[in-house]
């Protein structure tokens, strides 16, 4: 019995040395990176394996998904906590972070390396978005993923159907009609193919989907002096035309998130929709697609307006209480390098320069390049504000309300520039 | 909690052996570490919420103001959510409280494997909430969900069956989680409580000559009430606070539609850092969950003293 | 005679129906952690006929962090239950056999139960702005102290009512004989209650074992997340790991389950706080 004992509070006792060990980085060799959870994530969790192997300075990764990854960076930001060396930032929440001084400025450490600012290799619309204010200011972030949104279509059901590859909005609409009506058995494993999938779950979903068909119809999220208008003509237009794509996508499709829309792709059971290159890799994966060597990628339709897509890279920046900024430098700058772009780009993640995309090896490998290349330099980001998350997240509700049938799309659309206003208001 | 709260009253006059004055030492030791603890992560958070409710910052400056709670009023968000907390809250309390009834009466009488039921009912409340969450969010996939996948199976026409994406439908399957999760909860303590009533009432009853119902609601329901108030209660409290299976099931969509209180005040307070107005919509929870428990508990006391 | 039988066969019917609607989710999440991707979503879905891989779980343990999670998971629980049990144990004792106002007794009680009534959101923003000031954030000391504080109410009134079960003359004639009475809690009283005590260690354990919302906010790294924060994890803007989820979901389920099954007498007692007896 005492014996017994003993060994419980023992081992307690051990259990609690344990528990206590500080999880600070004090030593100087290792550093944190708070990152995406999914393909982009994994790029960077690669690249922080091998330059382990390289260098020998280990690097500790945190992953969450994607809403928690703000949330996560924002608390320790705001706290002053130091928990992470380096964060991957979606472009959007960049404004947010580099107005509230939260990073580290870039250009002093990289005039201790002898620049003067960023490799002109970096596409310019990507390395903007690093800048703060947008385009002019100083530089706090350099872009590591080249995400700019393309239209991923099934070229064997357009050809099947003698479709044309969409140049307008109208065209996809037509061709997602005809799908939706005419393949009613055409699906690996049987069963309706979809014309289009969208998704339109509340938040950076349905905002992300909307924003490219909001733009081409002439829509804006701010007039020239800054007040809201999304419920202008255009903007009701476009949600109108979004609901008429929903008609021809999956049930349900009002709370998709980026997994349900391409589980469809790749199950084969809708044709058409919006995507980020991440993806593409994807589709000749046998362990996971069943639609191998039939999708095919191309920059979006246009409307009143050419097509533009939005622009959706990955950041990695320094926080401005790091506690090892030039360890965490280094490794900004080899991850950025175009050696280590490249072998990021191989694995599948769209790279941030000009000179990776028209690589023959890259091309080779990947025949959408081309177009995503276009893409990337004829997009647009989403509105730089600090407030954007506040503002998305109640477009989103509102995007997502007009999808389910909740709401009209003028009601949906007034409702959500009276709330953008009041967050507009308070954040004054 | 009838018989605790009386539990002094036992047998054993009081200690013959040590005098008062060590008692109260002992008492103040034994007790301080408990009331320290507790203090320090119930009492003290609770007045620092206080005060960051009644602080608002505007342009980089912090003041006092009554701002938040004003705002509460006005906010369509704080009084949907409000809503959506108290329906998913009334509703799933009542199927939970008449299913566990059912399934504790037909399994009073002793019958053969009981325990084997049993353990098998209670395997849902054992489970992390999140792996709730996770297990319901993959069955009610429309698409690939074993749910609809079941259905098409049978011939129904799914389309329809949105589970998390329809406004109505998805507040129906988060209360049809809650359910599945926690009636086996209101089938224990009411079985429990059903094994607690001696005999002699019920043969009094048959002596009387009344019939099936008229025991059950004479006999059986007014000597089940303690443990009925106590499922109640326990099952509010946990109602009204719901954030871990929303959170992963639909995250509080489609649309806001499924947005709980917890959920609301949480994405306030770290996803868009507005400390202050988070802890006045958690006063309003708090506040809520306080008259309601003092409610039930005010109809245990006074089934005491009755 | 017939019909009684016939009572008894639908009675069982219905209570067959009911298990299987309660435990068919578990398997199928059992079934989604060994199956390939493919079959995964394979409609209509494949409830028995499908090659089992292990592959899920070597990725959720070996390639990702989910064996650190299991161990911050077991090593919160247990040290925040110890902490409870010891700390619990002489209060509920206190308030058990000591003599004192009976008033006293009872609001003190009251109010040890009411803080297990605060919703965790109340609470949450300021521990968290709390534990970032202590500079505990992302700590698992943190969530030790939080737990132990979650799991102390509830053994309290556990232990309150075992004491109260054993009658006082076992101690008292241990004190006349000379002992004192930390003494004869320790050798008369512990023992007694030791079945007691080990059911409200399980349900400690379950407790912590389970707390998603504050793990979720005061931790920020691998080397503080525990289990469910990190099942949480996988629902990714891009695709949800579902076989890594699964797999993680049915390792964090199968120690609960089987501690469950083991205090399953003291389950009611348990679950109401000890206001109903198991």
């Amino acid at each position: 019995m005492r014996i017994q004992a003993g060994i419980v509070i023992a081992s307690i006792a051990i259990l609690f040395t344990v528990a206590c060990q500080s999880n600070t980085n004090s030593n100087a060799k290792q550093l944190t990176l708070a990152v995406n959870s999914g393909v982009e994530g994994d790029a960077l969790k690669q690249a922080a394996k091998d330059y382990e192997a390289q260098t020998g300075v280990h690097i500790n990764i945190a992953e969450f998904p994607y809403a928690n990854l703000f949330e996560k960076e924002l608390i320790d930001l705001t706290a002053r906590a130091g928990a992470y060396d380096l964060i991957m930032l979606d472009d959007p929440w960049f404004p947010k972070f580099a107005s509230q001084q939260l990073l580290t400025e870039l250009s002093p450490l990289l005039q201790t390396k002898g620049q003067s600012g960023p490799d002109e290799d970096f596409v310019p619309t990507s390395i903007a978005l690093g800048r703060e204010p947008y385009q002019t200011g100083a530089l706090y972030a350099l872009p590591y993923v080249g995400n700019s949104q393309l239209l991923f279509y099934r070229k064997d059901l357009f050809a099947k159907y003698s479709l044309k590859e969409p140049a307008i909005w109208e065209e996809a609409l037509a061709a997602a009609k005809t799908i939706s009506e005419l393949e009613t058995n055409g699906a690996p494993g049987g069963g309706k193919v979809y014309g289009y999938v969208m998704r339109a779950a509340q938040g950076n979903a349905a905002v992300a989907d909307f924003m490219p068909i909001f733009w081409a119809f002439g829509g804006e999220m701010f007039d020239p002096v800054g007040r809201p208008a999304v419920n202008s003509y255009e903007g009701i237009a476009a949600l109108k035309f979004m609901l008429e794509l929903g008609k021809y996508s999956p049930p349900g499709y009002a709370s998709f998130n980026a997994d349900e829309v391409g589980a469809h792709l790749l199950q084969g059971t809708a044709a058409m929709s919006i995507n980020w290159p991440a993806w593409i890799s994807a589709f000749d994966d046998p362990s996971r697609s069943k639609v191998i060597s039939k999708m095919e990628f191309t920059t979006l339709p246009g409307a009143k307006n050419p097509g533009r897509a939005e622009i959706g890279n990955w950041l990695i920046a320094i926080p401005r209480d790091a506690r090892n900024k030039e360890a965490a430098f280094e490794f900004l700058l080899w991850a950025t390098s175009a050696e280590q772009m490249k072998r990021s780009a191989l694995r599948g993640n769209p790279p941030t320069r000009k000179s990776l995309f028209t690589d023959p090896e890259l091309v080779k490998k990947f025949p959408a390049y081309p177009a995503q290349l276009r893409s990337l330099e004829s997009s647009r980001p989403r509105p730089r504000t600090p407030l954007w998350n506040e503002i998305e997240n109640v477009f989103g509700i509102y995007l997502s309300k007009a999808n389910s049938g909740e709401l009209s799309p003028e009601e949906a659309m007034n409702q959500a520039n009276t709330e953008i206003a009041k967050i507009l208001e308070r954040g004054k | 909690m009838r018989r605790f709260l009386n539990a002094e009253n036992k047998k054993g006059a009081g200690s013959r052996v040590s005098g008062v004055g060590s008692d109260k030492a002992l008492a103040y030791l034994l007790l301080g570490p408990t009331v320290f603890v507790l203090f320090a992560l119930s009492i003290y958070p609770l007045i620092h919420a206080v005060s960051l409710s009644l602080q608002i910052t505007s342009g980089g400056i912090t003041r006092w103001s009554l701002q938040n709670f004003v705002r509460l009023v006005s906010d369509q968000f704080f009084l949907a959510a409000l809503g959506h907390t108290l329906v998913f809250a009334v509703v799933a309390l009542t199927l939970e409280f008449l299913l566990g009834l059912a399934l504790a009466v037909l399994l009073n009488k002793q019958i053969r494997g009981r325990s084997f039921f049993r353990a098998g009912l209670l395997v849902p409340m054992m489970l992390p909430t999140v792996v709730v969450g996770i297990i319901w969010r993959l069955m009610l996939n429309p698409n690939f969900g074993a749910v609809n996948g079941t259905l098409k199976g049978f011939g129904l026409n799914t389309a329809a069956f949105t589970w998390t994406s329809s406004p109505r439908l998805a507040m129906f399957s988060i209360i049809a989680v809650d359910v599945w999760q926690w009636t086996p909860f209101m089938f224990l303590i009411l079985l429990a409580g059903l094994q607690a009533i001696p005999q002699e009432p019920y043969e009094a009853a048959l002596i009387d000559g009344s019939n099936a119902w008229q025991t059950f609601r004479h006999v059986t329901l007014p000597l089940l009430k303690p443990a009925i108030l106590v499922a109640l209660l326990l099952r509010t409290m946990d109602l009204l606070r719901v954030f871990d299976q929303v959170f992963i099931l639909t995250e509080g969509g489609p649309g806001f539609a499924t947005e709980t209180l917890s959920l609301y005040i949480y994405r306030t307070a770290f996803r868009f850092s507005d400390f202050g107005y988070a802890a006045a919509m958690s006063f309003v929870l708090l506040l809520i969950t306080n008259i309601i428990s003092a409610f039930y508990i005010r109809i245990l006391q006074a089934k005491e003293s009755g | 005679m017939g019909r009684l039988t016939m009572r008894k066969f639908l009675k069982y019917l219905l209570l067959l129906s009911v298990l299987i609607a309660t435990l068919t989710p578990v398997y199928w999440m059992l079934t989604i952690s060994l199956k390939r991707e493919v079959d995964q979503f394979a409609v209509p879905p494949r409830w028995f006929s499908f090659s089992p891989t292990l592959e899920h779980y070597s990725d959720a343990f070996l390639n990702r962090s989910f064996g650190q999670y299991l161990l911050t998971s077991m090593i919160v629980a247990v040290c925040s239950t110890f902490c409870a049990l010891v700390i619990g144990t002489i209060a509920a004792y206190a308030l058990a056999r000591l003599k004192m106002p009976a008033r006293l007794n009872r609001k003190l009680s009251l109010w040890i139960l009411s803080t297990r009534m605060f919703p965790p959101i109340v609470t949450a923003v300021p521990l968290f702005l709390m534990m970032r000031d202590l500079q505990l954030l992302n700590t698992r000391l943190s969530l030790i102290i939080l737990y132990t504080g979650f799991n102390l109410p509830f053994v309290v009134w556990m232990m309150r009512g075992f004491f109260v079960e054993v009658p006082r003359e076992l101690e008292e004639a241990a004190m006349v004989d000379g002992d004192t009475r930390l003494g004869a809690l320790r050798r008369v009283l512990l023992p007694l209650v030791a079945p007691g005590l080990a059911a409200t260690a399980v349900f400690c354990l379950i407790i912590s074992w389970n707390e998603f919302l504050f793990a979720l906010v005061l931790t920020q790294t691998d080397a503080a997340m525990t289990l469910p924060v990190g099942i949480a994890g996988r629902v990714t803007q891009y695709e949800i790991k579902w076989g890594v989820m699964s797999a993680a979901g049915v390792v964090a389920m199968l120690p609960i389950l089987v501690f469950a099954m083991a205090v399953q007498r003291y389950l009611v007692r348990g679950l109401s706080l000890g206001a109903v007896k198991g």
